[in-house]
């Protein structure tokens, strides 16, 4: 029982680094442009898709496939970027989700119109026995991708508080009108900000597509919920909190896997993001009164 | 009519029915991802009414209209209080929700000799009424455009009235609106008891249309259409979601060519509005003027 106990928490961790790793990006912009990005979790899968096919077409290895996972992520979020946020930048933020909401399902669609087979093969990183302790069991993949996601996450925070781009991305994110003001490129940097998470967008897909060593065409979809329950249990906008956001949605599921079976999964990530947003909508880390009062101020 | 066209213009009517229950929270300024599954309540309640109850359609279609204004008005009282997207999120989790409880609804009984009712990811087949009781598939598109033109009617009359540009008002900024002596809240949730209706309803006609329902048909790319047929056909008036079903449904998947590109085409054509115009083709403006040269025209 406690034997099922503890491994049902190292898979959850395990699965959960993956949340945390997407859930990395979604803050990412948040934190930056107030805005969420739906379409992130189909840029991913165009990356992804993009890796797949020099992995079928020209047998190429894991590099050639994850370089091309990289560039594929990160030239759709531009075009993501260019059509749903750029010209948006003055209009309201729920203008800029409902278009990356339609898309989000262009992009899926022009996925599955180019490779259409339900699931593609791809080319695994790590491989190696899993590692016993005493009698648990722990995959090489998983540690890997846990072991990434925390680098990444200290990354990025390192950027956001140390960097001198990361002051800029904090004054944009303060109050864009004056970071223009003062003489910050605002376009610039949003537009590198958001370069930046697809990139990190490209990283988390490459590594949870071969520690599954498969990617279905249901990437995207996944991808963006759990990304965005994962980035919203920890409070939109906080590094830290995707992190334990994603470890903790993880480790959430697998004792619902294990209790109830994989549907009660699914629908548990739904009714944690749903129970959350009316209890907490902040996040388990968030300020969400503040948020709330600044609006109002502002708006009278 | 031959059989494509009636499929056609009826799958044109459900659709609007439902764009138009999208239509109406966006009025009041909120953007649901959710419409969907009230769609999907709606169908799967009408098919238990007609088929395990032995429901005449007419109950079983306020039935699924009642359904799906009490499920809305459930989701709409705890999440009204959040800030645009985050009621945008709640309503998409909360429809996905309802898909994996669909996959695991099972209600099954003997009706004429054989297990009838919802079984899980394998559907709801043989919702047969409108074929068992002689409806033709004509009467039934004469059923559901009749009900879409009293929509229609009951919107043109709602925007007429004071309601119309108290909700506007609420759409547009609603600290202003409450300042203004406006009922935020009731209004709110009346928009939403309305909205539920209108999508239960419109799944009550595809149920008895199509005979069978699956999980898998209430995705969220269902729900990006319901939310961008009134986007796209602009929302100064009620026959602007029309107006986008029958781009999407009319012309888009009409066309063999086009429908295997209908998404990308669609997707791109709600960005570009989005870009160009914010409010949809029949946007406020675009409706005052068109209104102007008529009265000019008498």
């Amino acid at each position: 029982m406690l034997v099922d106990l503890v491994q049902n928490t190292i898979e959850g961790l395990a699965n959960g680094s993956a949340y945390a790793l997407i859930a990395l990006g979604f803050t990412l912009i948040f934190g930056v442009v107030g805005r969420l990005n739906l379409a992130y979790g189909a840029t991913i899968m165009i990356g992804l898709y993009a890796g797949i096919f020099v992995h079928a077409e020209w047998q190429a290895g894991w590099m050639v496939v994850a370089a091309t996972t990289l560039l594929g992520s990160v030239a759709a979020g531009i075009y993501v970027e260019r059509l749903c946020f750029a010209p948006m930048r003055q209009g309201a933020a729920i203008t800029a989700m409902v278009a990356s909401f339609a898309i989000w399902m262009q992009l899926e669609e022009v996925a599955t119109l180019g490779l259409p087979r339900h699931s593609y093969p791809f080319p695994p990183l790590v491989t190696g026995p899993a590692i016993e302790i005493g009698p648990f069991l722990l995959r090489r993949e998983h540690l890997f991708m846990l072991v990434v996601a925390l680098v990444v996450m200290v990354a990025l925070e390192w950027l956001v508080r140390a960097s001198r781009f990361g002051l800029a991305l904090r004054a944009i994110a303060e109050n864009p009108r004056a970071a223009r003001f003062v003489g910050h490129n605002v376009e610039r940097s949003l537009f590198l900000a958001f370069m930046l998470a697809s990139a990190v967008g490209g990283v988390a897909g490459w590594l949870i597509a071969s520690t599954d060593q498969q990617v279905t065409a249901m990437f995207g979809m996944w991808a963006t919920f759990k990304g965005l329950v994962a980035a919203m249990l920890g409070g939109l906008g906080s590094l830290s909190g995707a992190v334990i956001g994603g470890l903790l949605l993880g480790v959430v599921e697998a004792y619902a896997l294990w209790t109830f079976g994989p549907q009660v999964r699914d629908l548990s990530a739904y009714l944690i993001l749903f129970l959350l947003l009316v209890l907490r909508p902040g996040g388990l880390l968030g300020q969400v009164h503040a948020l709330r009062d600044a609006d109002t101020r502002r708006r009278l | 009519m031959d059989s494509f066209t009636i499929g056609v213009v009826s799958n044109i009517g459900m659709m609007s029915l439902l764009a138009l229950s999208a239509y109406l929270l966006l009025l009041v300024g909120e953007v649901s991802f959710g419409q969907q599954a009230f769609f999907g309540i709606g169908a799967y309640a009408a098919g238990i009414a007609t088929v395990l109850w032995g429901w005449p359609l007419m109950a079983a279609l306020l039935f699924a209209a009642f359904c799906g204004s009490a499920t809305q008005l459930g989701v709409a009282l705890p999440t009204l209080r959040l800030r645009g997207f985050y009621f945008s999120v709640a309503t998409l989790a909360f429809a996905e929700a309802v898909r994996i409880v669909f996959e695991l609804f099972r209600y099954r009984r003997e009706v004429d000799g054989g297990l009838a009712g919802p079984d899980g990811e394998h559907g709801f087949r043989d919702i047969r009424y409108i074929y068992d009781n002689g409806i033709g598939t004509q009467d039934f598109l004469v059923l559901i455009w009749t009900l879409l033109v009293l929509a229609l009617i009951a919107f043109i009359v709602l925007e007429r009235s004071r309601i119309g540009p108290r909700l506007r008002m609420i759409g547009e900024d609603d600290v202003m609106a409450a300042l203004n002596g406006i009922d935020v809240v009731r209004c709110k949730l009346a928009a939403s008891a309305g909205a539920g209706a209108l999508a239960g309803l419109a799944g009550g006609f595809y149920a008895h249309s199509v005979t069978y329902i699956e999980p898998g048909v209430f995705n969220v790319m269902l729900g990006v259409h319901t939310l961008a047929y009134g986007l796209i056909g602009g929302l100064g008036t009620a026959f602007g979601p029309l107006l986008g079903v029958l781009i999407d449904i009319g012309f888009l998947e009409s066309f063999r060519g086009l429908s295997q590109y209908r998404m990308i085409v669609f997707g791109g054509l709600v960005v570009l509005l989005l870009i160009l115009r914010p409010r949809g083709l029949l946007d406020e403006i675009a409706v005052n003027r068109l209104a102007g040269l008529f009265r000019r025209a008498q």
